[in-house]
């Protein structure tokens, strides 16, 4: 393979050999930067509504429960202590004189004594008095409550009627809008022509988005390969969008599709 | 939300497939004998040009030819390029007239013979290894393409049994079976450059060689 001549270059030519590709092997490991990183995107599919549906049934406000202010209850007052009064001290003086003050002293004690049981017996009505009086007023507080709450209650059931209805109708044009656009994706507008045409289709959904039988024109746009286009394009488009609703599934058993494929 | 891609160079070959491996490899020795000759070639061909200048200055320079024939013979190694040359044609002609009996024009054709043959040496020499590099700078793109064919076939093969095809799913062999396209090119295009310039470089030694002879037989002729 070598010349004799050549034999004294070779060990130098196979090393800088050697070291050419490692430069650049290095240098492409440097200067590359061979791990991608990119961003991915989210791909919405946004459709384009000429007028918006009532989607949303209109919110249910829930009225705020009024706040019931607690009467704070009254405390039941501290009895009153009866105070036990000195024995006053025994004069050495005269033993009547000393019984008409014991017995004065007596009579004062016991009045006292009554005014008190007196005094307790009127607290104890009064507070009687006070209870009932509260009582009678949470009965009518409760009432207004209840009556409150059951005209609400009506309210809102009725609110949800309407609202259902509503949104059912609006979810069921939402989505024969859906089914509108999915066909129209796959349509193949070339064998439509320029002019505004108009097709008129039946088709039976099944639950499951597939159609039953083969879609029947009612209205046919004058072209015979537009109308086999839009055929192919609905039965591309299986399977078609259908509400959660098992309810809502039904109502798209016999769907008539108004078509404007140029549209 | 991003998705990084292990394309590193090391797992964009680990993962090719095997034929494709197969031709890296290949690729890869060819590019490393391709450069290995090359820096073999620039030595000799720069050590060859030096010499034969060196020597054309000693022989223009006037000296007594005999004295020149001893000095380039005494040297422990073979004489090279125009050293050889002239050494072949000088030997001849000494030969030749020691013989006597010879007539002029004899003498000269023989050692012009002598000196044709040294030339030829010298220049095969030379030319020693350039066909290894024009065939890589020619063949090599076509091997690193083979790679890449193979590979694209592959992962077009490995996209037929996936319902909905994207690119993400194609591209990984792509770039793999590009790498030997790559790597291909990486050893054709010193080994182009190289062959084109080492081959005029042979020429113009080949043509001052040729011009020496032509002036050295005058001289010998004038000698005779």
């Amino acid at each position: 393979m070598l010349r004799t001549h050549e034999n004294s270059d070779s060990w130098k030519a196979g090393a800088l050999a050697i070291l050419v590709h490692a430069v650049l092997l290095v240098a492409m490991l440097i200067s590359f930067n061979w791990k991608t990183a990119h961003t991915v995107l989210n791909v919405t599919e946004v459709e384009l509504w000429d007028k918006i549906p009532e989607s949303n049934p209109p919110e249910i406000e829930v009225e705020p429960q009024p706040v019931l202010e607690e009467k704070p209850e009254p405390k039941p007052e501290p009895k009153p202590i009866v105070e036990e009064k000195p024995k006053p001290e025994e004069p050495k003086v005269d033993i009547e004189l000393e019984n008409k003050k014991k017995e004065l002293e007596q009579k004062k004690l016991d009045e006292q004594r009554k005014k008190q049981t007196l005094d307790k017996i009127k607290q104890e009505a009064r507070e009687d008095e006070l209870r009932e009086k509260k009582a009678t007023e949470h009965k009518i507080n409760d009432d207004k409550l209840r009556k409150l709450k059951e005209e609400m209650l009506n309210e809102a059931g009725a609110d949800d009627a309407k609202a259902s209805s509503a949104a059912n109708a609006s979810l069921i044009g939402e989505y024969t809008e859906k089914i509108k656009t999915k066909i129209r994706n796959n349509v193949n507008k070339s064998l439509c022509g320029d002019g505004s045409l108009e097709i008129r289709v039946e088709i039976s959904v099944l639950p499951t988005g597939q159609i039953s039988g083969s879609p029947t024109f009612t209205k046919s746009s004058s072209n015979a390969t537009c109308d086999d286009a839009v055929e192919r394009a609905i039965i591309a488009s299986e399977p078609l969008p259908l509400p959660d609703d098992a309810d809502l599934k039904v109502q798209f058993k016999n769907l008539k599709l108004k078509f404007r494929p140029n549209d | 939300m991003t998705v990084a891609n292990d394309m590193s160079l090391l797992t964009l070959i680990m993962g090719a497939s095997l034929p494709v491996q197969a031709v890296m490899v290949i690729l890869l020795i060819t590019s490393l004998f391709s450069w290995w000759y090359i820096f073999i070639k620039v030595a000799t061909i720069k050590r060859a040009e030096t010499e034969s200048e060196e020597f054309e200055n000693k022989f223009w320079s006037g000296g007594d030819l005999n004295k020149l024939y001893e000095a380039v013979t005494a040297g422990r190694r073979k004489p090279q390029g125009m050293a050889s040359i002239f050494e072949a044609g000088f030997k001849e002609f000494v030969r030749h007239r020691q013989q006597s009996r010879m007539e002029v024009s004899d003498v000269m054709e023989g050692s012009r013979r002598a000196m044709r043959a040294a030339y030829n040496r010298e220049l095969d020499d030379l030319d020693a290894h350039l066909p290894f590099l024009a065939s890589v700078g020619s063949v090599s793109p076509y091997i690193g393409l083979f790679g890449t064919v193979w590979g694209i076939m592959n992962s077009f093969r490995g996209l037929s049994n996936v319902a909905q095809a994207t690119l993400s799913q194609v591209a990984p062999g792509i770039a793999e079976a590009l790498v030997a396209t790559a790597i291909g090119l990486f050893a054709a295009i010193p080994a182009v450059i190289a062959y084109n310039r080492f081959a005029s470089s042979v020429d113009r030694l080949s043509v001052r060689y040729e011009s020496f002879m032509e002036e050295f037989t005058n001289i010998l002729q004038r000698k005779s």
